[in-house]
């Protein structure tokens, strides 16, 4: 069993690598965990449309609050 | 986490994952965004606002999450995470698809591209991820976030123009690729006639990009549409958040990209207003720059500068183009073959017109664009100039130009030449591009052929209503074959394989094999009235057929070829009897039947020697039906004897009954496909020839029995007066018949058995087909009626002998004819010269008779005035009875010069008896002489060996052919002058004959001579 879990983890981070490769190549900036998060997201059944979108929307608010003192509430 | 509490059916699992995701997203909030002053507890109130931030933006992220499920690919799916959709699995390809295009717009090299297809492979094979297109998806679509430089995608219009806004508002910045890009590789890789075009390397040859530029075509044409679809939907968000981005770098570019010819305003709007025609240009319709001549001309501005005209110039072959086939599309005419090859046309021009569309898209938007900013910058972003046009459509120029060849080749084309054209195309044509273009023609052109290939070799029907198939029947007049051989032969003569039609893709050899499929199937149904077979067959074995598909249709044809050819030749021997009726020919008309044809012969004779206008067909089918009851015949299938008949042929004046009798078999539809007319013909040849034979033997044999029996009594008391006649003439006579039997034996023996033996192992080969059959029994004819010395013109055409065995051969069947006759003719002299016995032995018993009943009265037995007289007369009884009533009174005074001459013509008929006969003996042998001599130098063996077996002991003495070539024409005038000299005297003599008898069945003629030789003496 324990060698079975195991064997599941290394695939799991075998994907992972393979994936963070092709996040490299497309640059899209995502680290390690958050591309582990986006996978599970995703095999939960997530449109991977809909994520992409969540994201670059969290993206663009972090810029905006990064660059002006924009109130996060007023973006509401 | 008010989230997740307000919406308890979210999976946990997502929640976290989520939730982590937006923390790890957003930075840490800065000190001044707080608000409130109280910054006595910082950490607090910054986590604080942390937390709400956190919430708040979990909360948007779940309504984007929650309001996509709608999305094109994958309804409700954030709803049931556990839901795996068959449909979104197809997506997997596509999404990876799209990465790869978008890294080769990207990168001048393609080793990203490269290295993404590693990497891609790799996770195919990883079993742990079941939603690896999604996770593709997501990558694709965030790198497009982050990485996007709208300069990109002006060069691929076709690919992203949901993107188009983004040039308007330029303030973006360029990213990292913008640098690296060479700006000269931007003509190279247009999107041109597909939409890949665009996304394959540069360095990548041009052959092997269109080679596979037509295969990709469709597949991506709908994968792009797609694509389209979702950057249109993204578009609101992108346009908005490029806007928002800063505006960098600009001025970088514009060096770069610029085309300095397209800074001058003047040619630019020039160059809009061709650009907005031309779409419609493309599609053949005039407009105002540009305007149609006719069909094949296009009028263009002449007030433009050089470059432009020449653009305009390659521009419009596409606009002729497309015009001339469009017309050609609508047009009518023309098979099926060329109807189909229209409509592959216009599929072709459909996916043209989907080109000019998108390209139509295009200028407008980028018309759009300048009208809108009054921009110069706008167009040159844009990029959609006439030169890029050009090159978009340089593809579908040519496939436009290859179409209007085939075309214009096709004109004067049809049906199996269409397709060897194509063919021709796709098969050697140097260009790759060209080949799998005409390659994929094919399929579509072929589809007709295809289908009348099927109910050919199906169901045996020709549904070809053009004369495109390489099967035609054949027009009911058929002059240039030979009308005899083929004359209602519905096997030979129904359909044809017409060469011209046949297409290249299939092999002479293939073609005659489904010739013979159709042309059996059809015999079978409308010949053999079997078509529940043909029906079940088609049913049970029909498979699709179509192009490229070789070794399928290969083994389905030989299948189908086994199977009907087997079906046929059971048909052939079981249904109709064929083998039956062969041996039932053999046996009748080739005289197998011995005592058949004995009987007949015997039963017939007395009638046959009658003339020919006296004899009476039910006679002689009263005769043949006795014939059949009393011989083996009896046990033959009453069918078989049904077909027997004996009739007179035609009627020529003063034929004897033999001459013209003859049997017949009457063959019938579908036998008469194996039995020819022309066999038929064949046949009743060498049966009134084997006829004439017989009777000539049965002739000879009867006068033969004839002397034998007499040589016990009559002949015996007239030895002394005629012996040696008799000994000569059974000499010759027994010569004569051993000719005949020589020749029988020859013909039944030699030649009809041993070629019904080849015959039957022809026949009952395996896998034997019924043109096999039909050659076979050809064959078997032609050996019979050559080697039975019957020569016929077909036998001899197979025969390597010279054109001068033709004369020779053909007189081997006049030679027997004149044998024969002289045989005839022997045995009628014999027949006189036993008639003369006769009456001279019927007078030396009355001489007796008289002396024996004037002894018995006392007188002399014999006196002078008795003998002289008497041995005078040869005349029947009534001369004695006459000759005393005469004499009585002037008994001594009898005219002594009457005696006398009453002598001198019973020695003369004597002597012209023995004349005859001699003079037949000796042409006999000298035309027996001739035959050997001919029959020495034959090429066959057989034949050659009939000549040693008559002449086993050299008794003749065979003449060579050489030294008798001058010589036949003079001599046979002679022979025949001498002839006709010796029938007048055979005709006396038979006369005098009978009248010396007083039986027989003289004619009228004969009784002539004798009433004025009963007047003579007075």
């Amino acid at each position: 069993m324990p060698s079975e879990a195991e064997n599941k983890r290394q695939a799991a981070r075998d994907v992972i690598d393979i994936l963070e490769d092709i996040s490299k190549i497309l640059n899209t900036n995502l680290n390690r965990t958050e591309l582990s998060l986006c996978v599970s997201l995703i095999e939960n059944g997530v449109n991977p449309d809909a994520l992409a979108t969540v994201i670059k929307d969290l993206r663009r608010e972090a810029g905006t609050s990064r660059h002006g003192p924009v109130d996060p509430q007023g973006a509401e | 986490m008010s989230v997740s509490t307000r919406q308890p059916a979210r999976p946990r699992r997502i929640d976290d994952a989520l939730s982590q995701l937006v923390d790890s997203l957003t930075p840490p909030l800065p000190i001044t965004a707080l608000q409130d002053d109280d910054l006595s507890d910082v950490d607090e109130a910054l986590a604080a606002a942390e937390e709400r931030r956190h919430a708040v933006q979990l909360e948007h992220a779940w309504h984007i999450l929650d309001t996509h499920p709608n999305a094109p690919t994958n309804p409700a799916d954030a709803a049931s995470p556990g839901g795996r959709r068959g449909t979104i699995s197809d997506n997997v390809n596509n999404a990876a698809d799209l990465i790869k295009r978008k890294l080769r717009r990207e990168h001048a090299s393609p080793e990203l591209a490269v290295k993404f297809s590693n990497l891609y492979s790799k996770l195919l094979t990883q079993p742990v991820l079941s939603q690896k297109w999604g996770i593709l998806y997501l990558l694709y679509k965030l790198s497009g976030d982050s990485e996007h430089d709208p300069n990109d995608r002006s060069r691929s219009p076709l690919m992203d123009d949901g993107n188009l806004h983004n040039m308007l508002g330029r303030g973006r910045s360029a990213g990292r690729s913008a640098g690296a890009r060479a700006v000269d590789s931007e003509d190279d890789d247009g999107p041109a006639v597909s939409s890949s075009a665009s996304q394959r390397p540069p360095q990548a040859s041009r052959a092997e990009r269109q080679s596979t530029l037509r295969e990709e075509w469709e597949a991506e044409l709908g994968a792009y549409e797609k694509e389209k679809e979702r950057v249109r939907e993204g578009n609101a968000y992108q346009s908005s958040f490029h806007e928002a981005s800063a505006d960098r770098d600009e001025d970088r570019m514009r060096p770069s990209t610029a085309k300095p010819s397209f800074n001058e305003a003047p040619p630019d709007s020039v160059e809009n207003r061709l650009l907005r025609d031309l779409p419609f240009n493309l599609q053949g319709l005039s407009s105002s720059h540009m305007h149609f001549e006719s069909d094949s001309a296009i009028d263009l501005p002449n007030n433009l500068p050089v470059p432009m005209i020449s653009l305009l110039n390659s521009l419009a072959e596409p606009c002729l183009l497309y015009k001339e086939l469009s017309i050609f599309v609508e047009s009518s005419e023309g098979g099926l073959v060329n109807q189909s090859l229209r409509a592959a046309i216009a599929n072709e021009l459909r996916s043209y017109l989907g080109l000019v569309a998108t390209l139509e898209a295009e200028i407008r938007q980028a018309l759009v664009a300048i009208g809108d900013a009054s921009n110069i910058k706008g167009m040159r972003k844009g990029g959609v100039t006439l030169k890029r046009c050009m090159v978009w459509t340089r593809d579908a120029t040519m496939a436009l130009r290859l179409m209007s060849i085939i075309v214009e080749e096709s004109r004067d084309k049809k049906g199996g030449q269409l397709i060897s054209l194509i063919h021709g195309y796709s098969s050697s044509h140097g260009d790759p591009f060209v080949g799998a273009f005409a390659e994929k023609l094919l399929a579509h052109v072929t589809q007709p052929f295809y289908d009348m290939l099927w109910s050919w070799i199906y169901e045996g029907e020709l549904t070809d209503p053009y004369q495109e198939f390489f099967v035609a029947e054949r027009p009911p007049e058929h002059s240039n074959e030979d009308p005899r051989r083929f004359a209602s032969s519905v096997w030979e003569s129904k359909y044809k394989l017409s060469e011209d039609m046949l297409p290249s893709i299939i092999t002479q050899e293939f073609a005659k094999k489904v010739f013979l499929i159709g042309k059996s199937l059809n015999f079978i149904r409308y010949g053999c009235g079997d078509s529940a077979w043909v029906e079940a067959y088609s049913k049970e074995t029909s498979k699709e057929l179509r192009y490229g598909d070789t070794a399928t249709l290969e083994t389905s044809i030989d299948e189908a070829y086994k199977t009907t050819m087997e079906r046929l030749i059971h048909l052939m021997d079981t249904k109709f009897k064929l083998f039956e009726h062969l041996r039932a020919l053999k046996k009748y008309l080739l005289l197998g039947q011995g005592d058949f044809i004995a009987l007949l012969m015997e039963s017939l004779a007395t009638n046959l020697d009658r003339p020919a206008n006296s004899q009476y067909r039910h006679t002689l089918t009263a005769q043949l039906e006795h014939a059949i009851r009393a011989s083996n015949a009896q046990y033959d299938p009453p069918d078989v004897l049904r077909r027997l008949d004996a009739r007179m042929l035609e009627l020529s004046h003063g034929e004897i009954g033999w001459d013209c009798f003859t049997l017949e078999y009457k063959i019938d539809a579908p036998v008469d496909v194996v039995i020819t007319p022309y066999g038929s013909t064949q046949y009743l040849k060498v049966f009134n020839f084997l006829w004439r034979v017989k009777r000539v033997e049965f002739a000879l044999t009867s006068t033969w029995r004839r002397c034998m029996t007499g040589a016990r009594g009559v002949l015996a008391n007239v030895d002394d007066k005629v012996g040696p006649d008799w000994k000569r003439a059974r000499c010759v006579t027994a010569e004569m018949i051993h000719f005949v039997c020589q020749l029988q034996f020859y013909i039944l023996f030699e030649v009809i058995e041993s070629s019904w033996d080849t015959l039957q192992a022809a026949i009952s080969k395996p896998g034997c087909t019924l043109d096999d059959l039909i050659e076979a029994h050809r064959a078997y004819l032609d050996a019979i009626t050559h080697k039975g010395l019957l020569g016929s013109a077909s036998s001899r055409h197979g025969m390597s002998t010279s054109a001068s065995a033709r004369g020779p051969e053909e007189s081997f069947l006049s030679q027997l004819h004149q044998i024969l006759k002289i045989m005839l003719a022997y045995k009628d002299a014999v027949d006189g010269l036993y008639s003369f016995s006769v009456a001279e032995f019927t007078r030396r018993q009355e001489l007796n008779a008289k002396i024996e009943t004037r002894t018995a009265q006392g007188r002399w037995g014999v006196t002078e005035r008795d003998i002289l007289p008497r041995r005078a007369n040869s005349r029947g009884g009534s001369t004695p009875d006459l000759r005393p009533a005469s004499s009585g009174p002037d008994g001594i005074d009898t005219p002594l010069p009457l005696s006398a001459q009453d002598l001198a013509a019973d020695d003369h008929m004597l002597t012209s008896l023995r004349s005859r006969l001699r003079e037949l003996s000796a042409d006999f042998r000298s035309r027996l002489n001739i035959l050997l001599g001919d029959l020495a130098y034959q090429p066959d063996v057989d034949m050659r060996f009939l000549g040693v077996v008559m002449n086993f002991n050299d008794v003749y003495e065979p003449v060579k052919p050489r030294r008798r070539s001058a010589a036949p024409s003079s001599r046979d005038k002679e022979k025949e002058r001498e002839r006709e000299r010796s029938k007048r005297k055979a005709a006396a003599a038979s006369a005098a004959g009978s009248a010396a008898t007083g039986s027989g069945t003289e004619g009228s003629a004969a009784k002539e001579p004798r009433r004025e030789r009963r007047e003579a003496p007075e």
